[in-house]
Order: C-alpha cells, then sequence, then structure tokens
C-alpha cells in the first residue's frame, strides 16, 4: 500500500495506491474517490470476523464503527479517502506493537493490522466528550487524521493533554483523568475541567484543536433542530 | 519566555516555553496540553466589575487562566483558541491595539487588558457595547476563525461586519448601510463597517456567522 | 503590481551534509525535519511559490549558510498556467511540489493573475484552507457575486442586488439572490469570502461550458451567465448536494470554491467519485449515480451513493464533504422550543 497525504495540514486527504491483491480497511464514510475496479465491501469488524448483531450493540453504545475494506479488482486501484472535519493527517508504522487511538482518529490501515474495538481503558471517565477508543495491533501502516495539526509529545515524566487533543498514544504510557494545576477549583474556573494526566515514557499525539470547542463556538448561529 | 506560532494559518496553535519564574495569561479554556508541573489559576482580570463587563459587554469570558512555572526548569504549555485559524503575535511597545470580541487568545503579564466603549454602533453591529483594548509592554497573541489578512489603509475601506479582527488606535469606525434598503436586507450584507483613518487594520476572510449560513440551508 | 517568483533550491550537498541541513531548512520554513530531508534529497525543487523579491531575497541569504542556492523564476509563468482557459483551472501549477513540501507552499500559495490576464486583475489569498479573493474591477466595470460573500470593498463601489437564475433557485435552498458591484469613478477592490471553509478555483470561460456543483459559485464577470440546472430525478435525488447543478457559460472571469482542499483527476474510462466530493466537471464526461457496492454497503458503508464518471475529461474534488459536516453539528444546534 502506497500512501501519499495531500494538502497537509489543513484539509489533508490520503491518496492510496493499492497493488493487485492489496486490502485497505478504512473507516466507513472517509472515501471520497477512487479508481473504477475498486470492489468495496463493509463489516462491523475485522474482515471475516465478527457479526452484524453484535456490532449493532456496540453503536448503539456510541462506541462502533464500520469499516470499508477496498480490494482492487485485476490491476492496481487507486483510492482517496478524507474526513469529516478540516485537518491533518500522519501515517504511522506498527511493527508488532499497539497504539491507542481515539475513534474519531482512525482513518485507515494496511489488511494485517488488528482493529480492536473493545478497549475500555477510559471507561471509567465520565468526560461529557463521546469517545471510544480503539486498539491497533499488528505489523504495517497505518493513517490517522486530527482536528487540526498534530503534534507529538515526548512524555519522560508527566504531561497533561486536554481530553479533547488526544489523537493516539503508546500503550507503554499510563494515565489518569485529573485537574489541570493543583486546584479542582482553578481547573473548573478556568475552563479546563477535566484533563488527562500521563505517565512513564512514550509519546502522545495531540491534535492543535479540540472539536467541541468548535461545535460550541457554532452552536448559536446553528438552526434549530427539533428536540 | 520562548514562543512560537505553529500550524499554519488554518490551525495555528502557540507553543510557550516558560522559564522558572515567568507566567502567561491566557483565554479560559485555551490550553491544549501542557507539562503537568504547570500551576494554573483562574483570575478575574481587572477586578470583579471589570471582569464582569468584560463577560457581558465585551464579549469575553469572566475568567482568564494564568499558568506559572513555579518549577527550576523551563516547561512547555500549548495553548489554541476554540476555532480554526489563523493566530498574530503583537510586540506591544507602549502602544496599543484594538481587539473585537473573541479575539484574544493570550498575553505576557506585563500587558494590560482593558475595555473601552465602543459605541452604539458597534453594538448594532453585532460587535458588543465595548471593545477590547490591550496596551503596555510585551507580547500578545490574537486571532480569529479563518486567515488573517492586514490591510494598510490610508483614507477609507468597507469591511463586512463580523471580518475585523484588530485595528489600530488610529483607526476610527463608522456603521453603514452595505447599499440601499432592499439590496442590504436581500444582498445579504445588512451593516457594513466603514473604517478611516491611517493605519492597520486586520480581518479574518472566514466568519463563524458566514459558516453556519453555509450551513443552515443545508439542515432540515 | 510587484513581481512575483518562485523560488527554486539547488545545492550540491551529500546525504550526511542534506540531513545536517535538514534540520536548519526545518526550522527556517516551520516543517518537520523528515519533511525537509525529503525536500532536499528531491533539489532542485520549487520550495516556494508566488513570493516578492524581497522574501526571496531573505530566503536566499538564510540558505546560502547551509550551502544552498536558490534561483527565481517568474511567477506569471506559473500564475498564466492557473488561469488557462482551457477548461478550469487548477489551482496548484505544480502539484507535486505541493505535496513535498508541505507547510512551506501551503502557506505561501497567493495566485495572483499574470499580467496579460484577460480578465480582471485578481488575487487569491488565505489559500488552501480559507480562501480570500480580492478582485480589482475595473472603472465602470461590474462584478458578480454570490450573496452574502462580500468581506471588503473600498468606498467607491456601489452595491446593487438582483434576482438570479428563476424560481428554481428557491427549492436549492441558496439565496435567490445575487449582488452587482459596480465600480464608479475608477477602479475599485472588493474582497470575497465565502462561507465554506476551503481552496478557490478560478478559470477564464471563452464561450465553453463548466458544470459546478450547486453551492460552489463564487463570483463571475458581467458576461458570463450562471444557470441553475436541473439534474433529473434519479441522478439529482441521489446526489448528495442538491437537485441542481450550476452550468456556467459565457466569456470572462469565474471563481468557485470548495469545502477542503481541491483535488485535480484526469478521467479516461471510469472513475468514482462520492456525490458529496464533487466540485466541477468538464462537458463531455458522462456520469450516472450507483450504489456503491452491495445492499449491506448500501446502508452501514457510509458511502451511500456515488457518482461513477465515465470517458475523458476532468473532475476537480473536494477533500471534505457536506454531509459528514450536518451530521457532526447535530448535537450542537439548540434545540427548538415547543409550542
Amino acid at each position: 500500500m502506497d500512501i501519499t497525504l495531500l494538502h497537509r495540514p489543513g484539509n489533508t486527504a490520503a491518496r492510496l495506491t493499492l497493488a493487485a491483491g492489496e486490502t485497505c480497511t478504512a473507516e466507513a464514510g472517509a472515501m471520497i474517490a477512487m479508481s473504477g475496479n475498486m470492489d468495496i465491501e463493509t463489516t462491523t469488524h475485522q474482515k471475516g470476523k465478527g457479526g452484524l448483531l453484535k456490532a449493532m450493540k456496540r453503536m448503539l453504545g456510541g462506541e462502533s464503527l464500520f469499516l470499508n475494506h477496498f480490494t482492487p479488482k485485476d490491476g492496481e486501484g487507486d483510492l482517496i479517502l478524507g474526513t469529516t472535519l478540516a485537518g491533518d493527517m500522519m501515517t504511522f508504522n506498527l511493527d508488532n506493537e499497539s497504539l491507542i487511538v481515539q475513534g474519531g482518529s482512525f482513518l485507515c490501515c494496511e489488511h494485517g493490522i488488528d482493529v480492536d474495538m473493545g478497549w475500555q481503558g477510559f471507561k471509567s471517565i465520565v468526560s461529557g466528550e463521546s469517545i471510544f477508543w480503539l486498539n491497533l495491533k499488528g505489523k504495517g501502516q497505518v493513517v490517522l487524521s486530527s482536528f487540526g495539526a498534530i503534534y507529538p509529545v515526548e512524555v519522560d515524566g508527566e504531561y497533561i493533554v486536554d481530553t479533547g487533543h488526544i489523537v493516539a498514544f503508546n500503550e507503554t504510557l499510563d494515565f489518569t483523568i485529573t485537574k489541570a494545576g493543583s486546584s479542582w477549583l482553578h481547573s473548573f474556573l478556568g475552563g479546563e475541567g477535566l484533563v488527562c494526566k500521563f505517565r512513564g515514557k512514550g509519546t502522545v499525539w495531540c491534535q492543535s484543536h479540540n472539536p467541541v470547542s468548535f461545535g460550541w463556538a457554532l452552536s448559536s448561529g446553528l438552526k434549530a433542530r427539533k428536540a | 519566555m520562548q514562543a512560537e506560532i505553529k500550524g499554519g494559518s488554518a490551525f495555528s496553535y502557540v507553543e510557550i516555553d516558560l522559564e522558572p519564574g515567568e507566567s502567561v495569561i491566557t483565554e479560559s479554556d485555551a490550553m491544549s496540553s501542557m507539562d503537568a508541573r504547570l500551576e494554573l489559576k483562574a483570575i478575574l482580570n481587572g477586578g470583579f466589575w471589570r471582569a464582569l463587563l468584560r463577560k457581558f459587554l465585551g464579549g469575553e469570558t469572566f475568567f482568564v487562566s494564568r499558568f506559572s512555572n513555579q518549577t527550576d526548569s523551563k516547561a512547555r504549555l500549548t495553548i489554541v483558541q476554540p476555532t480554526p485559524g489563523e493566530v498574530k503575535c503583537e510586540e506591544l511597545n507602549g502602544g496599543s491595539l484594538f481587539l473585537q470580541p473573541g479575539a484574544f487568545l493570550a498575553c505576557e503579564e506585563t500587558v494590560s487588558l482593558g475595555l473601552q466603549w465602543a459605541g452604539l454602533v458597534s453594538w448594532i453591529a453585532g460587535e458588543g457595547l465595548f471593545r477590547l483594548v490591550v496596551s503596555g509592554q510585551g507580547k500578545v497573541w490574537y486571532g480569529a476563525y479563518g486567515a488573517l489578512l492586514t490591510r494598510e489603509i490610508d483614507g477609507e475601506f468597507i469591511v463586512d461586519s463580523g471580518h475585523l479582527v484588530a485595528y489600530d488606535p488610529t483607526i476610527k469606525l463608522r456603521l453603514q448601510l452595505a447599499a440601499g434598503l432592499f439590496s442590504s436586507f436581500f444582498g445579504g450584507e445588512g451593516l457594513v463597517t466603514r473604517v478611516q483613518g491611517k493605519g492597520r487594520v486586520v480581518i479574518q476572510t472566514r466568519s463563524i456567522g458566514g459558516l453556519t449560513s453555509w450551513v443552515n440551508p443545508k439542515l432540515y | 503590481m510587484t513581481a512575483l517568483f518562485n523560488i527554486r533550491m539547488h545545492h550540491s550537498l551529500d546525504a550526511a551534509q542534506i540531513s545536517e541541513a535538514a534540520v536548519h531548512f526545518a526550522k527556517l520554513f516551520k516543517i518537520e525535519p523528515e519533511k525537509a530531508e525529503q525536500l532536499l534529497h528531491k533539489a532542485p525543487v520549487v520550495i516556494r511559490k508566488g513570493a516578492s523579491e524581497e522574501m526571496a531575497g531573505k530566503i536566499g541569504t538564510a540558505l546560502q549558510k547551509l550551502g544552498i542556492t536558490i534561483s527565481l523564476e517568474p511567477v506569471a509563468d506559473a500564475a498564466a498556467t492557473a488561469a488557462a482557459p482551457a477548461p478550469v483551472a487548477a489551482p496548484e501549477a505544480t502539484p507535486e511540489a505541493e505535496q513535498s513540501a508541505g507547510h512551506a507552499v501551503n502557506d505561501g500559495g497567493t495566485v495572483v493573475s499574470p499580467p496579460d490576464h484577460p480578465g480582471y486583475p485578481f488575487r487569491i489569498e488565505g489559500r488552501p484552507d480559507f480562501s480570500f479573493l480580492t478582485v480589482m474591477v475595473p472603472g465602470e466595470q461590474m462584478l458578480k457575486v454570490e450573496a452574502s460573500a462580500m468581506a471588503t470593498m473600498d468606498t467607491n463601489v456601489e452595491m446593487k442586488t438582483k434576482m438570479r437564475g428563476g424560481l428554481s433557485r428557491l427549492l436549492t435552498g441558496e439565496s435567490i439572490f445575487i449582488n452587482e458591484f459596480h465600480a464608479r469613478g475608477g477602479a475599485g477592490e472588493v474582497g470575497v469570502a465565502p462561507g465554506a471553509p476551503g481552496d478557490m478555483g478560478h478559470v477564464y470561460l471563452d464561450g465553453n461550458v463548466i458544470y459546478l456543483q450547486n453551492s460552489a459559485f463564487v463570483a463571475c464577470g458581467p458576461k458570463v451567465e450562471i444557470e441553475t440546472k436541473w439534474q433529473g430525478l434519479t441522478k439529482g435525488f441521489f446526489s448528495g448536494e442538491s437537485l441542481f447543478l450550476i452550468r456556467a457559460v459565457g466569456q470572462g472571469d469565474l471563481w468557485f470554491n470548495t469545502y477542503g482542499a481541491m483535488i485535480e483527476i484526469d478521467v479516461d474510462g471510469e472513475y468514482v467519485v462520492d456525490t458529496g466530493n464533487i466540485v466541477a466537471f468538464t462537458e463531455g464526461l458522462e456520469y450516472k449515480v450507483s450504489k456503491v457496492g452491495g445492499y449491506k454497503s448500501l446502508f452501514f458503508s457510509g458511502e451511500g451513493f456515488v457518482c461513477r464518471f465515465s470517458g475523458k475529461g476532468k473532475v476537480w474534488i473536494q477533500t471534505r464533504g457536506v454531509q459528514a459536516l450536518l451530521t457532526w453539528v447535530h448535537p450542537f444546534r439548540p434545540v427548538k422550543k415547543r409550542g
């Protein structure tokens, strides 16, 4: 799978060239355009695994996604993927390791990677932001997307990231949901509320912007909806 | 203090490295990530009544955040505005700059944030009765949704309401209809601002209002 | 108008020197070091487009210290390609330079009309994410602009509002009005900011026809006709954006915008595009709307219906789709009060 990221960092699209027989697994709804010879199969889990009903149940719990598997028929195929919001993308080469990814940031991966939707590490948080997490395991290339630019933070000790700004992090890191600074009161009055504190040694990839903050900035100008 | 604006015009964010003992004032909820050793304090800028005025009449938040480094080594803070768009840095040297509501992102402690009566004209244009004036010494970071363009004005120029971000104190604002009554109403432009004088005007190339009115007809 | 240049860099560094230079280069252009290294390996390559002479001087001095020389190419050539009459001008003159240089080129990618441009002089700033169009309307001439899109103008410019495109516009949810900006007593500048965040394309029409997605129109010269065209029920109904297309024909400038960045695709044979990502296409391409895969894919793939283009021509697509945004904003919408 050959990956080119177009138009970074503002409205990035990923252009993938698939050799005959190669399969790319992408988040549902991400396809912008593709060559006419591309076959698409929709599943709820890894290709060939998992039942529809189970996935529906997960979806109701707000923590599942459908996956599309693209495979070119006879010969090479071309596929262009994009995301809902504006922002950057990054490629990541997994080498038999594990990466925790915020659900909305997963764009696509090579077939050899296991997309595990059952990761429960943050289950205990009540952050008010409906985020679910994926655990990507295996060997191959992954493309992640973000709202805004992506910047890596090498954690060695302790580092705080606002909950809406996490794209992915190494599984080696430990984390707790806590306050910014030493006072709960000031963390809330300062508008930060709950933040994620990472501990240990590893990398956290952050997105520069918070989609929820942007949503609320738009809110008052949007047409009202029925209940 | 060392600071750098990254992310281009589409997604500007500011990386600030605070030396021991230094601090920076930011808009509420501006922190994206930070060294866990930094101390955060929510403060009322300029006392209770000024803060109240800022919130209700200046369109800013009641509290601002003060991040300070009380450790003995450098610590990083990354801040961002709530919407995508460009952030600029202005080094004040005893001068001042007017900011439209919501444009303020952060400043050094030596900069003072004040409110000034902007007049009924500004209020009718939906920009609030007061405007934010930053003055003193030091760096100010401000921004808006969209890319920022600086225009040197010498004479008069018309800017659509909602696209003005910042301007020099030498610039005066006047409100007027975009055209005749019919056109102003149906042409979607309504009121526009006539800027007069000699100085800089910073405009944003997109507006939240423009975005929502593009989205709204498509919503059912 | 000040002269603008594309800056091309040259060097004769070996691999080790390149990795050393890349660190400084990355800092200078605010890009990732790996990217800088890739870029250096590609030299001679254009590293910045549309730079002023002053800027070129600064870059030249800075790069000299790293053992890199630059050459300047007058931008007229690049901009001329961008404004070429046939058929729609791609905003990027050299797409591969843009990709490889990442941030460096994206931030400086102002498009300026060349001196021999047959239409109105213009420039597009803020590309590619928040493009902003500034047109210099010659004295006693007129520019047609999408309603509500004007952001700035000179005081000698007069605005008039006209009905547009007949009653079918009413059904499209877009404004049924269009604004005309007349420059009185001399040339006047009009700045245009569309609602959607994205890039902007320009084409000089010379009797040919361009089809635009319904909300892509930004501005045009007085002799360009903008017609709202019914796509036909089956095509229109499933094509996401709207039942209508815009057919632009005539003589003069036409500017259109995208939501997201723009990608140009040469179709020769078949190409599939999500219905919400089409910006424009050339006349002569056939298209039909079909479902993307099996019925399971129809409902769960998130793709639904797609446009299958066939024949030979060009399609311009945008890297973001409106439908996804509409779904995303839903939870943020205020709730209507009952009664």
